[in-house]
């Protein structure tokens, strides 16, 4: 399965587009929540911050999903060939969790970045504030994402297991 | 009943029915066929007449409605899906007519896909590789993507993916429609090549009359059934 997972992810990063629009999204919608839910700590349980959280988590739900059946839709016929030539739905679903994974770790790791590069140049200009979100609520949504990720995945996957191998046989329109 | 070991797939009394718009199609109706290990077979027929649907069920990419098909000794017609996924990997080898490279992937990554679900070692997986493009004279391009190769290139590495798994049948569907006179001279020659050399059982869909001097046998379909 690592294996799977390197590939599903060494192909992702060679569609770049995709790759690096996905990865952005992601990277805005960790920071988002995170901020949010660093304000929501540091102020209160403010309804605004509670119903701004909400929408966030509501859209990376969303978003997640469209994101694996992009990929799903995008990559049909490949899944369809790998599928002809011995695949298991288990391994093309492999590929899948490795692509959507990947991105969301990707996008976790960049919201990390900033916080740090934010913070030492705060520090250095002698700001009193210099860290703009803690690392906790940055950690909780990294975990809450996660878990949206991994609904997507299940419901995402559904649609590999419908995936018919025959359909690599179609031939291509020129 | 003894089963014949140079047999290496039979077919049964095969029927397969679709349904289309509200009519119900034969695809192909009571097939009874012996195909023996090391052969060279080539399926030919009218556009229609069930011989795409005939090499899925052979391979195991589609179920027959009724009837047996015992490949390599075993019947594959009423399998599960996960265990024909795995008689596909072990023991065939599946040649398209465009040819269906990934195309994120250079040649000799195309070719190790085949193996990658496999618990072989990384390195033993592109050794399988090399050795493979080597056979079918694409080494020289092992690192250029799909989009940097012709069509004739394009199906040689789809080959070398087919024979990368070492399988005992090689099914090709219409590997020489998208070519040139020249290209298919040259695929079908290879194919001829890796069934003499390998002694890999080949079946070929082809509507093309000119191709049937490769093959062993011919096999000729009309309205599902063999004539």
């Amino acid at each position: 399965m690592p294996r799977l997972w390197s590939w599903g992810v060494k192909m992702l990063r060679r569609e770049k587009k995709m790759f690096a629009i996905f990865t952005l999204i992601y990277t805005i919608l960790i920071f988002l929540n995170s901020f949010f839910i660093h304000t929501t700590l540091q102020t209160g349980a403010g309804q605004t911050a509670l119903i701004y959280i909400g929408i966030f988590f509501g859209t990376s739900l969303l978003l997640s999903y469209f994101y694996a059946w992009l990929i799903i839709s995008r990559n049909k016929r490949i899944f369809a060939t790998l599928k002809c030539i011995g695949w298991t739905n288990g391994n093309v679903k492999s590929l899948v969790t490795g692509n959507i994974l990947y991105t969301t770790f990707l996008g976790f790791i960049i919201v990390i970045e900033i916080l740090f590069h934010y913070a030492a140049i705060m520090a250095y200009l002698g700001s009193p504030t210099p860290i703009l979100i803690d690392l906790l609520p940055v950690f909780a949504s990294f975990g809450v994402f996660l878990l949206v990720q991994l609904i997507a995945i299940f419901l995402g996957n559904r649609r590999v297991l419908k995936l018919r191998p025959m359909l690599a046989l179609k031939r291509v329109e020129a | 009943m003894p089963v014949d070991k140079n047999v290496m797939i039979e077919a049964t009394d095969v029927n397969k029915e679709y349904r289309r718009a509200g009519a119900i199609i034969r695809a192909l109706i009571d097939i009874n066929v012996s195909i023996k290990a090391g052969e060279f077979i080539m399926i030919q027929g009218p556009t229609g007449c069930g011989k795409s649907t005939f090499l899925n069920v052979l391979s195991g990419l589609d179920l027959p409605d009724s009837g047996k098909i015992i490949f390599d000794g075993e019947n594959i017609a009423r399998a599960k899906e996960d265990r024909l996924s795995k008689i596909r990997r072990q023991k065939v080898g599946m040649v398209f007519q465009d040819f269906n490279l990934i195309k994120t992937l250079t040649a000799v990554e195309n070719t190790e896909s085949m193996l990658w679900p496999t618990v072989l070692s990384n390195k033993e997986i592109e050794n399988r590789a090399i050795a493979a493009l080597r056979d079918v004279n694409m080494l020289e391009r092992k690192d250029h993507f799909p989009v940097e190769m012709s069509g004739g290139e394009k199906q040689r590495i789809a080959i070398a993916r087919a024979i990368v798994g070492k399988p005992r049948v090689v099914f090709a569907d219409e590997p020489t429609g998208n070519l040139d006179p020249e290209s298919e001279k040259q695929i079908m020659e290879l194919l001829k090549q890796i069934n003499r050399d390998y002694e890999t059982t080949i079946l070929v869909v082809s509507h093309r009359d000119n191709v049937t001097k490769y093959a062993d046998r011919v096999i000729k379909m009309a309205n599902g059934r063999i004539v």
